[in-house]
C-alpha cells in the first residue's frame, strides 16, 4: 500500500527527468522550499526535546536557564517526586479510566449503532438515523448545557465524561459508510441460514470492521485524554474528578504556589522541594506526563490518523 | 427469521390503545428525570433540583436541609423512611412501564405479557403515590408548618394520573385483545427488534442533545444560581432587550463579536496555507524526507491547547527558551515574557493555531494529490510546462474541489472558534483582545453566574450557526450540485 504510493511519486519525479533539465532556477526552488519545511519541522518538534531536557538535566542549571540544547546533569528524580503529589496521581488515574471506558463504550456503541442503521427492515430507520446525525450540526450552547447535566444530576461525577460521549454521531457514518462497502453477499447468506441480528453482527460484521474501529478507538482516546472542558464546566466542587489537563492548566496558573502543592502532597520536606525543585520544573514536568502517551502512541498509530481523516473527507 | 415478515397479522383495532399506553410510559419516565416534576417533593425544604430518580437513589437527598428540622422533631425519620420508600417504588414501577411499553411492540402472546407487566408498574407507581401521600399527611402535621412548608407538588397528581392511565388502559386491552393462537411463540417483528436495539441510544441522544434545548427557557425568566422558574420570575424578551439596551452590554458583544469575526476570517483567510503546505511538500524528491515532515508537522494536532499553552510558556515565557538564550548571548539583560501584552493577539493566536493544525489539514491534499493523473503531468511537461506551471494548472485546480468544501464548512462555523485555545492564552494584558463569544459565553455564565444572559447569547449564536450552515450548504448545492452536509 505504501509502496504503491511512493511508487507513484517516484513515476512523477522520474517522468521530468529526461526531458527536463534542472535549471538554477530549480536548485534554488529546492533548497528554499527543503529549507523551509526542515525549519517549519523542527518549530514543531524543538518544544518537545526542549520541555524534555528541561525536565531530566539537573534542577539548578534549569533554573538558570543554561539547558537550551543539550541536557547535562541527567537524572530522573523529578518524575519520581511527581509521584508524591497527591491529586496529580488522582488526575492521572481519571484520565486514565476515563480514556479507557470512554473510547470503549463509544466504539461499541458505535459499532453496533453503525451496524443497525444499516439494516433496511428496521422500523423508522431513516428518520432515526437523521435523529441522531442531525445532532452535528446544532447544539443548545455551552450553559443550557451545563443547566441540562446539573439538572440530570451528573455534575461533579465521573458519569459526566462517559454517558453523554457514548453516541458520537461523526463516528457513526464513518461506521456505516463502512459497513455498507462490506459485500452484502456475506451478510444475507448469514441471513437466510437464520442468524438473528447480534450473532451476525458480533461473527460477521465485527470482525471485518476492526480498521475502521480501531481508527475511531484511536480518534476517541485521543479526545478523551485531551478533555479539558468539560472537566472545567462540569466538576466545579469535585477536584478529586478533574482530568490531567485541567490539572496542568490549574499548575500553569499558579506556578507560584507550586512549591506549597507539593508540600501538600506529604513525604517531601519544603525545604529539600525548593532546593530540589523550582516551579519552571514542576511545570515541565506535568507537561511532559501529559503529552508523553500522545507522543508514544503517535508514531504506530499514524497511519489510523490518516486513515481517518481521509474516511471523514468522502463521508458525503 | 426472515419468514416471519411473511405472515403478517392483521392488527386488531384494540392494538391502537397502545399508542395512549406509549405516551404515558415515555411521560412517566421524563418524570423521572426532571426535577420540577418531582412527586416526592413533599416540603418545599427538599431541594428543588432533586428528580424523583434522586429521591429513589439518596436518602441524603431528601432529608439533607432537615438535619435541624429532624432534631427539633419538627418532622420525624419515619415519615422521611416512608417517604424514600415510595420513591424507589415509584422508580421502580417507571422501570417496569419503560419494560412493558418495548414489550408492547411485539406480537399478541408478548403483548399480554406486556400487560401483565404494565398493569404492575401502574399499581406500582401509584402504591409510591399513595405512599408518598402518607409522607405529606404526616409532615403536614408539623408543629412549624411556615419553615417546613409541606406541600403537594403538581408532579404528584400527574403522575398518579398516569399510572391510573397505564393501569386501565393496560387491563383494557388485556380484556379486549383476542387469546393468541394456542403454540404461538412470543415473538417481536423483526423491524420492532431492531428498532428495540437502536432504541437506548435514542433515548441517549435525545437526553444530552435534545433536552439541552430545552434549557432555552431559562432566557425568559430571571433566573439565579439555585433558584426554581415559575410564572412570577417569567420576564419574556427582557434579556434580549437588555442585550441591545445596557450599555456595558452592548460594548462588550460589540468587543466580542468584532475578536470573533477578526479570528475566524484571519482563519478563512489563512485557510489556502495547508493547501500550499501539501503542494509545496510534494514538491520535493526525497519520499522519506516529505515522510519526516509529514509525521512530525502533525503531531501538534494532537496535542491539547493546554498543553500548547504549556509549550508557549516554555519557549516565550520569562524562564522559556528564548529569554534564556537571548541572556546567555547578551542581547538581553533579563527575561521578557511574550506572552503578556496586547499588541497583535489575533495574529498571535492566527499563529498557534497555524502551527497546531497546518500540518494535520494538508494531509487530506496530500492524498488528494497522489490521486492525480500523473499523465497529466508528462503530457504539460512535453508541452514545456515548467515546474510553477504544472502546479497551478495542475495540481492547483484539481484540489480546488476539496478546498470548497471545507471553506464553506468554516463558513459555518465562523461564531464558534471553541473555547479552549482563547481561555488557556487569555491574561490579564490581552483579555479585551482574545474575548470570543464562546469564551465570552462560558465567562458569563459559569464565571458570573448570569445564566438568562448568557443563554441568551448562547441562543443567538446557535440559531445564526445553523441558518449559516444551510446557507452555505445551499450555496454549495447550487454551484457545485453537491451538498456539504
Amino acid at each position: 500500500m505504501k509502496n504503491a504510493a511512493n511508487a507513484k511519486h517516484i513515476r512523477k519525479h522520474a517522468g521530468d527527468s529526461p526531458m527536463y533539465r534542472l535549471t538554477v532556477g530549480d536548485h534554488v526552488f529546492n533548497v528554499i522550499n527543503i529549507l523551509f519545511f526542515t525549519i517549519f519541522t523542527l518549530a514543531c518538534l524543538f518544544p518537545f526535546y526542549y520541555l524534555f531536557i528541561n525536565t531530566i538535566s539537573d534542577n539548578d542549571l534549569v533554573s538558570r536557564g543554561v539547558i537550551n540544547f543539550i541536557p547535562r546533569g541527567i537524572h530522573l528524580s523529578n518524575y519520581l517526586s511527581l509521584l508524591n503529589v497527591g491529586d496529580l496521581s488522582t488526575s492521572l488515574i481519571v484520565t486514565a479510566a476515563r480514556t479507557f471506558l470512554g473510547t470503549l463504550l463509544m466504539v461499541a456503541a458505535s459499532a453496533l449503532i453503525g451496524y443497525l442503521v444499516t439494516q433496511k427492515e428496521m422500523w423508522g430507520r431513516s428518520f432515526w438515523y437523521r435523529f441522531i446525525l442531525i445532532t452535528m450540526y446544532f447544539n443548545a450552547g455551552t450553559i443550557p448545557w451545563f443547566m441540562n447535566m446539573r439538572m440530570l444530576g451528573l455534575t461533579n461525577t465521573f458519569w459526566a465524561y462517559i454517558i453523554p460521549s457514548i453516541v458520537a454521531p461523526y463516528n457513526i457514518i464513518l461506521v456505516k459508510t463502512y459497513i455498507e462497502s462490506i459485500p452484502a453477499a456475506l451478510e444475507e447468506s448469514a441471513k437466510i441460514d437464520g442468524a438473528p441480528y447480534l450473532t451476525i453482527f458480533r461473527k460477521i460484521i465485527l470482525p471485518l470492521c476492526k480498521p475502521i474501529l480501531a481508527t475511531i478507538a484511536i480518534f476517541g482516546a485521543v479526545g478523551n485524554w485531551n478533555s479539558f472542558t468539560d472537566s472545567l464546566i462540569l466538576m466545579q466542587s469535585e477536584p478529586k474528578l478533574y482530568t490531567l489537563q485541567h490539572r496542568l492548566y490549574i499548575y500553569l496558573n499558579q506556578a507560584s504556589n507550586l512549591a506549597a502543592l507539593m508540600q501538600s502532597g506529604g513525604q517531601v520536606s519544603e525545604a529539600a522541594l525548593k532546593s530540589a525543585m523550582s516551579g519552571k520544573v514542576i511545570k515541565y514536568t506535568i507537561a511532559m506526563v501529559t503529552v508523553i502517551p500522545i507522543l508514544c502512541v503517535y508514531p504506530f498509530m499514524q497511519r489510523y490518523f490518516e486513515k481517518g481523516i481521509m474516511l471523514g473527507a468522502v463521508k458525503g | 427469521m426472515s419468514q416471519t415478515k411473511a405472515e403478517v397479522r392483521p392488527a386488531h383495532p384494540a392494538e391502537h390503545l397502545y399508542i395512549i399506553m406509549r405516551i404515558a410510559v415515555i411521560a412517566v419516565i421524563v418524570f423521572l428525570f426532571i426535577p420540577a416534576l418531582n412527586p416526592a417533593r413533599v416540603s418545599g425544604m427538599i431541594n428543588p433540583n432533586t428528580s424523583l430518580l434522586t429521591s429513589g437513589i439518596s436518602y441524603e437527598s431528601l432529608t439533607g436541609e432537615f438535619g435541624r428540622a429532624l432534631r427539633k422533631e419538627w418532622v420525624t425519620e419515619d415519615s422521611f423512611r416512608i417517604l424514600f420508600g415510595s420513591s424507589i417504588a415509584a422508580c421502580i414501577g417507571v422501570c417496569l412501564a419503560a419494560v412493558s411499553g418495548c414489550m408492547s411492540l411485539g406480537n399478541l402472546k408478548f403483548k399480554r405479557r406486556a400487560n401483565l407487566f404494565g398493569i404492575g408498574a401502574g399499581a406500582l407507581i401509584a402504591a409510591g403515590m399513595g405512599g408518598i401521600y402518607v409522607a405529606y399527611t404526616q409532615i403536614a402535621t408539623t408543629s412549624k408548618p411556615d419553615r417546613i412548608l409541606p406541600m403537594i407538588p403538581g408532579g404528584f397528581y400527574a403522575m398518579l394520573v398516569l399510572a391510573i392511565v397505564l393501569i386501565v388502559g393496560f387491563a383494557a386491552t388485556q380484556f379486549i385483545l383476542p387469546k393468541p393462537a394456542p403454540g404461538e411463540k412470543a415473538e417481536i417483528e423483526v423491524k420492532y427488534q431492531l428498532f428495540l436495539m437502536l432504541l437506548p441510544f435514542i433515548a441517549l441522544v435525545a437526553v444530552f442533545s435534545y433536552l439541552p434545548l430545552w434549557g432555552w427557557r431559562y432566557a425568559f425568566f430571571d433566573y439565579k444560581v439555585g433558584d426554581t422558574l415559575s410564572m412570577e420570575n417569567f420576564v419574556g424578551f427582557k434579556w434580549f432587550t437588555e442585550l441591545f439596551k445596557n450599555q456595558a452590554t452592548v460594548r462588550d458583544i460589540i468587543r466580542v463579536l468584532r475578536n470573533t469575526l477578526a479570528m475566524s476570517g484571519l482563519g478563512l483567510a489563512t485557510s489556502w496555507v495547508p493547501m500550499a503546505f501539501a503542494i509545496f511538500l510534494c514538491e520535493i524528491h526525497s519520499t522519506k524526507f516529505r515522510r519526516f515532515v509529514q509525521t512530525f508537522t502533525t503531531v501538534p494536532n494532537f496535542i491539547s491547547w493546554v498543553l500548547v499553552y504549556a509549550i508557549a510558556n516554555c519557549i516565550f515565557a520569562t524562564d522559556g527558551f528564548i529569554s534564556s538564550l537571548m541572556i546567555s548571548l547578551g542581547v538581553w539583560d533579563q527575561g521578557v515574557n511574550m506572552l503578556m501584552g496586547a499588541e497583535h493577539t489575533w495574529l498571535k493566536m492566527l499563529a498557534w493555531g497555524l502551527w497546531k493544525g497546518v500540518g494535520w489539514s494538508a494531509i487530506i491534499y496530500i492524498s488528494a494529490i497522489s490521486g492525480i493523473d500523473q499523465q497529466l503531468y508528462e503530457a504539460a511537461t512535453v508541452d514545456g510546462a515548467g515546474r510553477f506551471a504544472r502546479m497551478w494548472h495542475i495540481t492547483v485546480p484539481s484540489l480546488l474541489p476539496t478546498f470548497f468544501v471545507l471553506l464553506l464548512m468554516s463558513v459555518g462555523n465562523i461564531l464558534s472558534n471553541g473555547m479552549d485555545q482563547y481561555l488557556v492564552f487569555e491574561n490579564a494584558t490581552n483579555t479585551d483582545a482574545i474575548m470570543v463569544l464562546d469564551l465570552y459565553v462560558y465567562k458569563l455564565g459559569i464565571g458570573q453566574g448570569q445564566i438568562p444572559l448568557s443563554t441568551v447569547v448562547g441562543m443567538t449564536k446557535s440559531i445564526v450557526s445553523v441558518v449559516l450552515l444551510f446557507s452555505a450548504n445551499a450555496l454549495s448545492k447550487k454551484l457545485r450540485g453537491e451538498s456539504i452536509m
